[in-house]
């Protein structure tokens, strides 16, 4: 007490007016200062021990050390899997930050406040609809094809399944997920969406096709995830459709989503490409690489939540540490695979292009996202490296086709996305089963082609890919057809003026350029 | 020689470009500018203010033209940047007095781009 006295007297000392001089402390003032400074130490030293042995005592990692246990044997609220779970939620959301830096910097200049109020704007719908419908549709029981209850979070149960987490927790960490594939989905339309039309096509995606497609593989009930198991579409084949992170469920559907706007919306007006005049087509240029650069880099922190944090369990230890491991390997390779590839190829024949190495290591990212729990560190290396170079011919083809994707988006997520699922079939190493709520449950490991495993796994990758892009695809160029018929303003795309018009779509749309003119 | 000087909307500059191309003059240079004319200012807003630029942006392009070729210049010019709307801007033509190439010490039609 008396050392908590003295702190206190010496705080209220320290409060004084700064005007006054200071005094020399006296000798007695110097012995108070110094306990005063061990104390709050030992303190703060004695409130983290305690602290750590509360949550040993409710995470049970102590206690329970050296036995195995089944999924399905928790049903209590666990500690350190609901921290784990917010933290990595907190973590996803901040690839935002990452999406909006990105897509501002590859873009022109007089579309940069444009894409920051889609991707703003994006977040708050997401937050309603998933709220409302998608977090119902995708993740409550009803059948293989659409959740059923949950609706407004009404009548939800204490935890998310048997994952021992606060189902608001699982919430918010699915709405960051939600919402990140309604951002990526802007990409590819950047500089001609007319902004009524952005807010039609996002209700659409984030309240409809992410939710109900998304059941189908990770809905506890989706008729892809179940698709392997008896008295289901395919039982024969033993496999169950597996995308750990949302290389599909995420960024294919996303990217797909992006694929089907930017071939509604047409191009940039004044756009002219590569095939078309060697010397002055290709993408205009992007107006700040800095901006670039950096929202890539915080995306790739982002995805230390959204695939380590996948596990929904810190009581995975082998598990976290892995995936995130792989993550970062896969993300490396993908860089350094494209950075290559833009060296030795192309229009950037010996250049070191910073968009392609950017471009390249988010493909890498994206690639992990499925296998990352199933594959061993080298596998993560190989596969990143693929995506690295699918990446650079994507984006290429992409050009080839003539359709105008500013920030390559249909590439990195699209067909990254695709490759990442499939990539289970061939990689997954044949070592890890599933995580689960309390450790592993390696019972059931998954193998792929190359690690002796057989075809099976590759065969209900495939399946699952192919029916969820195709499904996507279709379902979201309907949906950019039928804006794109609607009258202006609501239409897909913005009027003429306002592309053409001074400030560009900045100005016309809102009214502002994204670094006004001081004079 | 001319010098002919033009402030023209930011995105008809390619068309401009494209247009004195195919009357074989290949030398321009390009700088960002802002203006005011009889056009009515865009209104720009933020955050509850409502601001009006009274200047413009534009571009101005500057070429160098011997006299075979200062109309056909001038033609290109305001066909190309033409909108119809108010502000599609201004053509300026200059007679220069020499012309010296930096890097060769040549003078008049011969340092022409």
């Amino acid at each position: 007490m008396k050392l908590l006295s003295s702190f206190f007297d010496l705080k209220a000392r320290g409060s004084q007016p700064a005007v006054k001089t200071r005094k020399p402390l006296t000798k007695g003032e110097k012995i108070r200062l110094a306990s005063a400074v061990f104390g709050g130490k030992l303190i703060g030293l004695a409130l983290i021990v305690g602290l750590m042995a509360i949550m040993g005592a409710f995470g049970g990692t102590t206690a329970h050390a050296g036995e195995t246990y089944t999924p399905h044997e928790t049903t209590f609220m666990n500690t350190a899997n609901t921290i784990w779970t917010l933290v990595a939620a907190f973590l996803v959301f901040g690839m935002q930050a990452g999406f909006v830096m990105l897509e501002a910097g590859f873009a022109r200049q007089k579309e940069t406040v444009n894409v920051l109020m889609e991707c703003i704007f994006d977040t708050c719908l997401c937050g309603f609809l998933f709220y409302g419908v998608g977090y119902a549709f995708m993740f409550s029981e009803g059948n293989g094809f659409i959740g059923l209850k949950w609706f407004f979070l009404q009548g939800t149960p204490d935890t998310y399944g048997t994952t021992g987490i606060p189902i608001l927790a699982h919430w918010i960490f699915q709405f960051a997920f939600a919402d990140t594939c309604s951002t990526i989905t802007s990409g590819a339309m950047i500089g001609r969406t007319g902004f009524r039309g952005d807010i039609l096509y996002s209700i659409g995606v984030t309240g409809f096709i992410y939710p109900i497609i998304g059941h189908w593989a990770w809905g506890p009930d989706g008729w892809l995830a179940l698709m392997g198991s008896k008295d289901h579409f395919m039982p024969g084949l033993g496999q169950n459709f597996r995308d750990f992170a949302g290389s599909t469920v995420v960024h294919t559907i996303g990217g797909v989503v992006s694929l089907a706007g930017a071939l509604a919306l047409g191009p940039r007006l004044g756009r002219i490409f590569a095939r078309d005049d060697k010397a002055r087509g290709g993408m205009p240029a992007p107006h700040n690489l800095t901006v670039a650069a950096v929202g890539g880099f915080l995306l790739w922190f982002g995805w230390y939540g959204f695939n380590p944090g996948s596990t929904l369990s810190a009581m995975d230890m082998q598990g976290i540490g892995r995936v995130a491991a792989n993550t970062t390997l896969a993300a490396c390779s993908g860089g350094m695979a494209a950075m290559f590839m833009a060296l030795w190829f192309g229009a950037t024949k010996g250049k070191f292009d910073l968009g392609y190495s950017i471009n390249g290591f988010l493909g890498g990212l994206v690639a992990i996202t499925a296998p990352c729990y199933w594959v061993s560190p080298g596998g993560a290396l190989l596969l990143g490296f693929i995506a690295g170079i699918i990446v650079w011919l994507g984006v290429n083809f992409i050009e080839w086709l003539r359709i105008d994707d500013p920030v390559g988006a249909v590439s990195v997520h699209g067909l990254c996305g695709i490759w990442g699922t499939l990539a289970i079939g061939l990689f997954a190493c044949g070592k890890y089963g599933a995580s689960g709520p309390t450790g592993a449950d390696d019972s059931a490991p998954v193998a792929g082609l190359f690690y002796g495993g057989g075809p099976s796994v590759f065969i209900a990758q495939l399946i699952g890919s192919l029916v969820i892009t195709l499904a996507t695809f279709i379902v979201a160029f309907a949906m950019m057809k039928v804006i794109r018929l609607l009258p202006h303003p609501w239409n897909l795309r913005v009027e003429e003026k306002g592309e053409t018009g001074p400030g560009g779509l900045d100005v016309f749309e809102h009214g502002i350029d994204a670094y006004p003119s001081q004079i | 020689m001319y010098k002919v000087e033009a402030f023209i909307r930011v995105h008809r500059l390619e068309a401009v470009r494209d247009a004195l191309e195919e009357v074989d003059i290949i030398g321009l240079t390009v700088s960002d500018c802002r203006g005011t004319g009889r056009q009515k200012s865009t209104a720009h807003s933020f955050r509850g203010s409502q601001y009006s630029h009274s200047f413009e942006p534009r571009a101005r392009i500057e070429v160098l033209t011997t006299e075979s070729q200062v109309d056909s210049a001038v033609e290109a010019i305001q066909k190309a940047a033409n909108t119809g709307e108010v502000g599609d801007g201004k053509i300026f033509v200059t007679k220069l007095e020499t012309v010296v190439r930096i890097r060769t010490n040549e003078r008049g039609e011969s340092a022409l781009p």
